[in-house]
């Protein structure tokens, strides 16, 4: 089988809409959308988009390797109005990435998209103190508040109680920056109050509220 | 011979006994498999950037079984040769930063495209192009079918792989280019593999290049 469907998938390598598909392969619409759940079946194919956006059909010429979990990536983009693009894929294996340590990974990346997009995690988390105890082992509990703060003024958060807030701003020896030498101009109340620079201004939050 | 099932399961296990987090990178067959371009391998080569990890991942190792095993079998007198540990049908080769001739840089781990976490291990499977220069260091029996498997499944950015042997050339391997020229002249004339000539061209040039460099060196 793999030698009969080797040239179409020599023609569809890489990102294809039905219309390209189609016209790749000379076909109709109809027979297209044949020819990609063939693909689809043998594991050539990664589906993206749908509903709003356009749907992309991802052809690879080797069969999909999937093992695990999503990553840190995946878990953001699910989850995020802000997408963000992967630098590689990556799976966790025997386990699943949960929220809380997703929002943490984020911020240790010291990344201003992957951070921003992170903040709709707020959102999502279910487990407060499990939040605050991988924050204390990775010692970003200051940068973590203050983004807290930025969310909840920006989107719905789930809230975090006075407790661990508190434990929170009296983290000692942290890092000042969640972004290397990136500082903002409109959450100066905030940096003060936590005593980190706070990588966003205003305007590049109205993303998240899409 | 140890398939990705087999692979992920021995990871998962010494992921689970490393208390600390440690990383290193997959090479040569074992990162076909992750790449979906085969089914097997006779061994799990990994390379470690650093002496501590190696020596974390070695212990717990030693500690399912392992045991080292004579490395002339496979490597005969080269040099930069791993420790090989072995349990039963599973072998693992254990480079640090060297595999034979060929040295793990900063642009190669750029180009790691997919990273598997198994507990505390995470592994970095390096890019098809990087494989086959692994596959050019090693040429151990078998290398040569999977590099042209992997031009065969693969857009391979030739590019890449003319500026890795570049870039191997100001490391300890000076003469890198020479030996991938070879490599992937047998890889064309024998097994037929996909190779534009303008490619081989260009690596035969930065080769010839180098030699003369090195006996000009010598006569002064």
């Amino acid at each position: 089988m793999k030698e009969s469907i080797e040239p179409i998938l020599r023609k569809l390598e890489g990102l294809n809409t039905i219309d390209l598909i189609a016209k790749k392969l000379n076909v109709k619409e109809s027979t297209a959308i044949k020819k990609i759940h063939e693909l689809r079946k043998f594991g050539h194919v990664e589906t993206s988009g749908g509903g709003k956006q356009p749907r992309l059909y991802r052809v690879y010429r080797n069969k999909i390797v999937k093992i695990g979990n999503p990553g840190l990536y995946d878990i953001i983009n699910k989850n995020s109005p802000v997408k963000i693009s992967r630098p590689y894929e990556e799976r966790i294996v025997g386990r699943k990435l949960s929220i809380e340590e997703a929002l943490i990974r984020a911020i240790k990346t010291e990344k201003y998209r992957v951070i921003l997009a992170s903040l709709a995690l707020f959102n999502k988390v279910k487990d407060i103190p499990k939040l605050y105890k991988l924050a204390k082992k990775e010692d970003v509990r200051r940068k973590l508040g203050a983004l807290y703060e930025v969310a909840r003024n920006t989107i719905r958060t789930k809230k975090i109680n006075e407790k661990h807030l508190r434990l929170m701003l009296k983290a000692k020896n942290e890092k000042a920056f969640i972004v290397p030498k990136v500082k903002s101009k409109d959450f100066k109340d905030i940096e003060n109050k936590w005593r980190v620079y706070i990588p966003f201004n205003k305007q590049d939050l109205w993303r998240l509220k899409e | 011979m140890i398939d990705l099932k087999k692979q992920g399961e021995l990871l998962s296990l010494i992921g689970e006994k490393i208390k600390k987090k440690i990383e290193c990178y997959i090479v040569g067959g074992s990162a076909m498999l992750y790449h979906g371009v085969k089914e097997e391998t006779k061994d799990v080569d990994i390379v470690f950037d650093e002496q501590e990890s190696k020596e974390i991942f070695e212990k717990v190792l030693r500690d399912l079984g392992f045991k080292e095993r004579d490395v002339r079998i496979i490597y005969f007198k080269k040099r930069n040769t791993p420790l090989l540990l072995q349990r039963g049908e599973e072998r693992i080769d254990l480079f640090i930063k060297k595999v034979i001739t060929f040295e793990i840089t900063e642009s190669m781990k750029a180009r790691v495209e997919k990273v598997y976490e198994y507990g505390n291990l995470i592994v970095k499977a390096v890019s098809p192009e990087d494989i086959i220069l692994f596959k050019c260091a090693t040429e151990r029996a078998g290398d040569r079918i999977d590099a042209s498997n992997i031009i065969k499944n693969f857009k391979i950015k030739w590019n890449v792989i003319i500026e890795e042997a570049l870039n191997q050339t100001k490391l300890e391997s000076y003469l890198f280019p020479v030996y991938l020229y070879d490599f992937l002249e047998e890889l064309k004339e024998d097994f037929k593999a996909d190779i534009p000539n303008e490619v081989l061209r260009k690596i035969r040039k930065i080769s010839e290049d180098l030699l003369v460099k090195k006996l000009k060196k010598k006569k002064k």
